[in-house]
């Protein structure tokens, strides 16, 4: 069949431009194997990354019709299929049956150096910044290996299998605004340490990734590193995992993200769904102990007010009593038996 | 046949956003659906409670889908991040009762302890969107437009949990959907498309991060507005508070006039079925909605 890709061609710090390239292909080509040919029959000057063909290098992420994917993973027939389902979805495009098209961006949030090739220094820089290796402090019992049990070594098993392709880190709506934001990759790293039964800094880590928001709580909960992770890392379900941890050690009084959990369950317990304006001055006033939280919020209350928008009631689901007990159960259920993260 | 659903309203259409819960109700009406509403039900917990504990998060939610099992009705939120907690939770349950019936046991076992219906899988979870799309059908109410949106440029912003949090969602890639943008068509707005349509409206951030939050809310509403959008549209009431609410803030972070007007996709809808603005709470947002109502000459 005959496909055109819709290539970015990009020099550092200069205008993308789109190139467009024929070829006929087999439908069980992959992506890859269609950018070799490109670059070896028609225009040797197309850079990418590549290297192992088959998934486990994570060399060539990139952006393909419209989200990060492995170039290597990704079949012509899946692709054109998927793009027929988009066109077909629209009611007001005609289908008139055309050469397929697939469009070819390098990975977002890091620098273009040429092409499909981007810097990726910042998502190694961050990756670093989680000390992702097992602390070698436990490393001091001397007479033997240190030995998992293979219950503690499955734990690791889906964290394990990142292979760094850097599609999480690309689509992550929170590195979008937050240079500080370590990423998906690297917290899931975090937690494959912190789920690690040989490692000694489970608490010095927890302390670590709680801090602002370049950890945990810079996630903005976009999921679209569970969505497009080539390995089902789903890295946002760590970050939970780390959180789970993180809110079993600390209270209310740590810090806003903390309150923000811990008063939610609360307010859910009491009303069964949430009183907001109880919700803001807890969480973002500290119940009147954080006088700059509750000036904050003083120009939201206030243009509510002015738009008639301002909540003045509330009223309790008729299910508050069961609900509150029920929540209660599982939380007493769970001191009983802390669940295995 | 009169579609009839199990309501759930969630926290925010009866608090910050109660014109999202009478527009609801309005555009139901005209469409002649049923809505029975779930007084019993609770917060979904917004991805809050599976921070906590998955258990929590599962046995809440359990309890709320099989108050609409109860009734023999399918689940309707009308909102996307609820539509993504409970949706989800459905998925999950319904995958243990096959992979893993110790856990649903475990589940059911909280629920029955406090004298609630078990779950049992018998019904879905879907958003007003889908039900509009899949179960009414957008020529269905394209029959029933009296006031064709003709010439208004409507930017659809869908909500993370609408597109990403389920493991299958009908109709739409996830990365390229159409829902909303033939929902504007069938109604006879105009679609823009844009970059931040599926992206993260920055609310989750909003109470410690105000920063990051309103320049995500910032980019996208930009970029809505140098594709000459008249309006966002939204199926997620937690996007508008983002959007609409805090729009004034957004404005100071990121240092530019915005003025751009947020709706409900439930009164962008009404809208288009002659239900008059006054009874959709278009008077009640942050951003005035007049100049919408001015270019349809309402």
């Amino acid at each position: 069949m005959q496909v055109l890709f819709k290539i970015v061609r990009q020099q550092a710090n200069s205008a993308p431009q789109f190139q467009t390239y024929k070829l006929e292909v087999d439908p069980g080509n992959t992506v890859l194997d269609c950018l070799n040919r490109i670059k070896w029959e028609q225009d040797g000057s197309l850079a990418f990354r590549k290297n192992c063909r088959n998934t486990i290098c994570g060399s060539c992420g990139m952006r393909i019709n419209g989200r990060s994917a492995l170039a290597c993973k990704e079949s012509i027939r899946h692709e054109v299929a998927r793009l027929q389902q988009i066109t077909d979805a629209n009611t007001s495009v005609s289908h008139d049956g055309g050469i397929p098209t697939i469009t070819i961006a390098p990975m977002g949030n890091m620098p273009v150096i040429k092409d499909l090739i981007v810097d990726m220094t910042s998502f190694w820089d961050n990756l670093k910044a989680v000390d992702p290796y097992v602390s070698t402090e436990a490393r001091q019992v001397p007479e033997r290996e240190f030995l998992q049990t293979p219950e503690e070594r499955d734990r690791l098993n889906q964290t394990g299998n990142c292979i760094l392709c850097g599609a999480c880190y690309s689509e992550c709506n929170a590195r979008d605004v937050d240079p500080t934001f370590v990423g998906p990759h690297a917290l899931a790293k975090a937690y494959r340490m912190v789920a690690d039964s040989r490692d000694s800094k489970t608490e010095e880590r927890l302390e670590d990734y709680s801090q602002g928001t370049k950890g945990v709580w810079g996630c903005t909960r976009c999921y679209y590193c569970n969505e497009v992770c080539p390995m089902d890392v789903a890295p946002m379900d760590q970050i939970g995992k780390i959180k789970q941890e993180i809110l079993d050690r600390q209270t209310e009084q740590t810090s806003r993200p903390v309150r923000h959990r811990k008063v939610l369950i609360d307010l859910v317990k009491q009303g069964g769904w949430i009183d907001e304006r109880r919700f803001g001055l807890r969480v973002v006033g500290n119940s009147f102990r954080d006088i700059n939280g509750i000036v904050s919020l003083g120009p939201l209350g206030l243009r509510m007010l002015a738009r008639g928008k301002f909540p003045f009631s509330f009223e309790p689901s008729a299910g508050t009593a069961q609900v509150r007990s029920l929540i209660e159960r599982v939380q007493t259920a769970e001191l009983d038996t802390p669940p295995q993260s | 046949m009169t579609l009839k659903y199990a309501y759930f309203p969630g926290c925010v259409a009866q608090g910050a956003c109660r014109e999202l819960y009478q527009s609801t109700n309005a555009l139901t009406q005209a469409l002649g659906i049923e809505l029975v509403e779930l007084k019993k039900a609770s917060c979904c917990g917004s991805g809050t409670f599976k921070e906590d504990s998955q258990l929590l998060e599962d046995t809440v939610n359990a309890r709320n889908i099989a108050l609409a099992e109860s009734l023999d009705l399918p689940l309707l939120t009308h909102c996307s991040t609820c539509q993504g907690v409970i949706g989800h939770v459905d998925e999950r349950l319904k995958a243990a009762q096959a992979n893993n019936p110790a856990y649903l046991e475990e589940v059911n076992g909280f629920l029955k302890q406090e004298g609630c219906s078990p779950y049992k899988g018998s019904t879905t979870v879907k958003h007003l969107l889908w039900a509009l799309v899949g179960d009414y059908g957008l020529a269905n109410v394209q029959q029933r437009v009296t006031h064709k949106l003709a010439g208004l440029k409507c930017a659809a912003f869908y909500g993370c949990y609408l597109l990403r949090a389920q493991d299958q969602i009908p109709f739409d890639d996830p990365h390229s959907p159409e829902s909303m943008e033939n929902v504007f068509r069938a109604i006879g707005a105009t679609p823009v498309y844009y970059r931040g349509r599926t992206q993260c409206c920055g609310w989750p951030l909003s109470s410690y991060a105000t920063t990051q939050s309103f320049q995500m809310a910032g980019r996208h509403i930009q970029e809505a507005i140098a594709l000459e959008a008249d309006c966002m549209v939204t199926p997620c009431p937690l996007c508008h508070l983002n959007l609409d609410s805090r729009q004034p803030e957004v404005e100071t972070v990121i240092g530019q006039k915005l003025g751009l007007p947020v709706l409900h996709l439930s009164q962008l809808v009404a809208l288009a079925l002659g239900v008059q603005p006054k009874e959709l709470g278009l008077d009640r947002h942050i951003v005035s909605t007049r100049p919408v109502l001015e270019k349809l000459g309402l």
